[in-house]
């Protein structure tokens, strides 16, 4: 329902997508992650027609994309952040951006996107009053009123205290029960772990890695969940060991990811810290780590 | 799309305080004159001389007096408005996604444009028409050294020099909103417009540039008058010509920003 084929884009001399290629089919609920400036706004302006690709195509429902396309009357879409009249209400202006389309008012889904919006009486005072958490909720309100089969949303829960994220969360994963494709981009892992089911990394333009969210952070032979007796003095004595590129520490436990470096070099190096070990096993790999472990090289400092 | 722009911009406050001022002018201009109704207006010839002779006449002497500078301004404040507040709004992007097309977007805000202009062209004539009824009355067309005009021929001449006033009132408008499009905020947009209202006047002023004046739109506003000078002719012809063309590059630019543009970029 969402396809990207061969995208490229590049700004200038700037390369910002490079031979994108994914897709996300009806009941997923797809996340497109990666570093700042990895390319996922751009990816997904080039998905709704906002940008034109330099090569390749981006396709809604099987149609190709352009600007104004047709496909885009069955899409709810939030991207770049808010934006709305500031002198109207917030009502008026759900009114406006669904009126523009020809469409009759009212949408078919309005009651439960204001139900999620939860602007309540605020819905009719003017939009230039909003917080940024209210303008958030009032462009997802406008994204989902229209009932859509395809959801690009460009960072959702920004602005969003946790029982309105949990709220969104629970409202796209029904969306996406329902039949809908939903692509999300979001810096919040935690909360992608818990919402998707499928994983677009970006780096740099590239695609890093695409498939079910299950597959990327299984059980994985680089990360290992160590129970020690000091977690700070092992998470010490592992950040500056060559290879590892996470440390987490737990209660009584570390979980480190260091691909290619044997289990008993970590021992080694935590044994020699005075560090007393009582077990190593494989972990699974939160979201976190695997994301960190696939966008490490230019971005190793911000994983370490 | 048409209903869009109306909403954001026709019906906004500031849009109807705009239209309001203009309309204020000629009953500030009524109230300053109205010591000598139904008298030659103090030494002054022309629409000017005649303006308090009657509520027609007033409201003609309005339109020469405020349409070489103050309406071309509140029309291009209006219509640079109507081609960049999307974007800076941010909305223009979201109407894209609606979807929206161009071609649609164009002609819904040109619509925009044209009901504008014309909103403030008639705001001076109804602003000057009433209160010429209130302070004049009303009285045949009276023009100085010339026999009192005929209501057909009142009602042919005032309409030829509304009509002739829109058609050079929407060549700003158009350039203003053009304008609004290709730069990348609305105030530089109504700067913009704004320069090229007062350097096209002071350019038109230069009698050694009149060749380059001639082809500026702005040299060609005044042409109206004429029809009320005791001659009763004017050569509108090249005016509204050159107004047409100037209607027609300021759109075909207009959609040429609008389909060329990367909204994203």
């Amino acid at each position: 329902m969402i396809r990207a084929a061969g995208l490229s884009k590049r700004y200038g001399r700037r390369p910002a997508v490079v031979d994108l290629a994914f897709s996300v089919e009806a009941g997923q609920v797809c996340a497109l992650l990666g570093p700042n400036g990895a390319g996922k706004t751009s990816t997904m302006r080039m998905l709704v027609g906002l940008s034109t690709p330099d090569t390749g195509t981006a396709e809604l429902l099987g149609d190709k994309v352009a600007l104004g396309a047709p496909a885009l009357h069955r899409a709810g879409v939030l991207i770049d952040g808010p934006a709305f009249v500031p002198h109207l209400s917030g009502l008026r202006n759900l009114r406006l951006l669904w009126s523009a389309a020809g469409h009759h008012w009212p949408p078919p889904a309005l009651d439960d996107a204001l139900d999620l919006a939860g602007l309540g009486p605020a819905i009719d005072r003017r939009a230039k009053s909003y917080s940024m958490g209210m303008k958030q909720r009032l462009m997802l309100a406008q994204a989902l009123m229209r009932d859509p089969d395809v959801l690009i949303l460009d960072e959702p829960a920004n602005g969003l205290d946790p029982a309105e994220v949990r709220a969104l969360r629970e409202h796209l994963t029904t969306r996406a029960a329902g039949g809908a494709a939903v692509l999300v981009s979001s810096h919040q892992l935690a909360e992608v772990q818990q919402l998707a089911t499928h994983v677009v990394v970006m780096n740099h333009g590239h695609l890093v890695d695409a498939g079910p969210l299950d597959r990327l952070t299984g059980a994985a032979d680089d990360a290992y969940r160590i129970e020690v007796d000091d977690t700070a003095g092992a998470a010490n004595a592992l950040r500056p060991l060559t290879g590892v590129t996470t440390v987490t520490a737990h209660d009584d436990a570390i979980t480190v990811t260091a691909p290619g470096v044997p289990s008993r070099d970590l021992v080694q190096a935590l044994v020699t810290a005075g560090v007393g070990v009582t077990s190593v096993n494989r972990a699974d790999r939160s979201l976190e780590d695997a994301f960190l472990t696939m966008t490490r090289g230019d971005d190793d400092h911000a994983a370490r | 799309m048409l209903r869009v722009e109306l909403a954001t911009q026709l019906l906004r406050i500031r849009t109807l305080v705009a239209l309001a001022c203009l309309a204020a002018v000629p009953v500030i201009a009524g109230l300053a004159t109205a010591s000598h109704a139904g008298r030659h207006n103090g030494t002054q010839g022309g629409l000017f001389g005649a303006s308090t002779l009657s509520a027609l006449n007033h409201a003609m002497a309005c339109l020469m007096f405020i349409g070489p500078l103050l309406l071309p301004l509140v029309v291009a404040l209006l219509a640079s408005a109507i081609g960049s507040a999307d974007r800076d709004w941010g909305t223009l992007r979201y109407l894209y996604v609606a979807p929206v097309g161009r071609r649609r977007l164009l002609t819904g805000k040109l619509a925009a444009v044209t009901i504008v202009t014309t909103g403030a062209v008639l705001a001076v004539l109804i602003g000057g028409l009433l209160t010429g009824i209130a302070l004049f009355g009303w009285h045949p067309f009276h023009i100085l050294n010339a026999p009192t005009l005929t209501t057909g021929q009142t009602l042919t001449r005032v309409t030829e020099a509304t009509g002739y006033t829109l058609l050079c009132m929407l060549s700003i408008a158009t350039i203003a909103f053009a304008f609004g499009l290709l730069l990348p905020r609305g105030a530089e947009a109504l700067g913009a417009s704004l320069a090229f209202v007062v350097i096209a006047t002071i350019l038109n002023q230069q009698s050694s540039l009149h060749r380059l004046a001639a082809v500026l739109p702005v040299h060609y506003w005044q042409s109206w008058t004429a029809l009320f000078s005791p001659s009763g002719t004017a050569p509108l012809a090249t005016g509204a010509l050159c107004q047409l063309i100037t209607i027609a590059l300021a759109t075909t630019l207009a959609f040429a920003v609008l389909h060329r543009r990367d909204p994203a970029a």
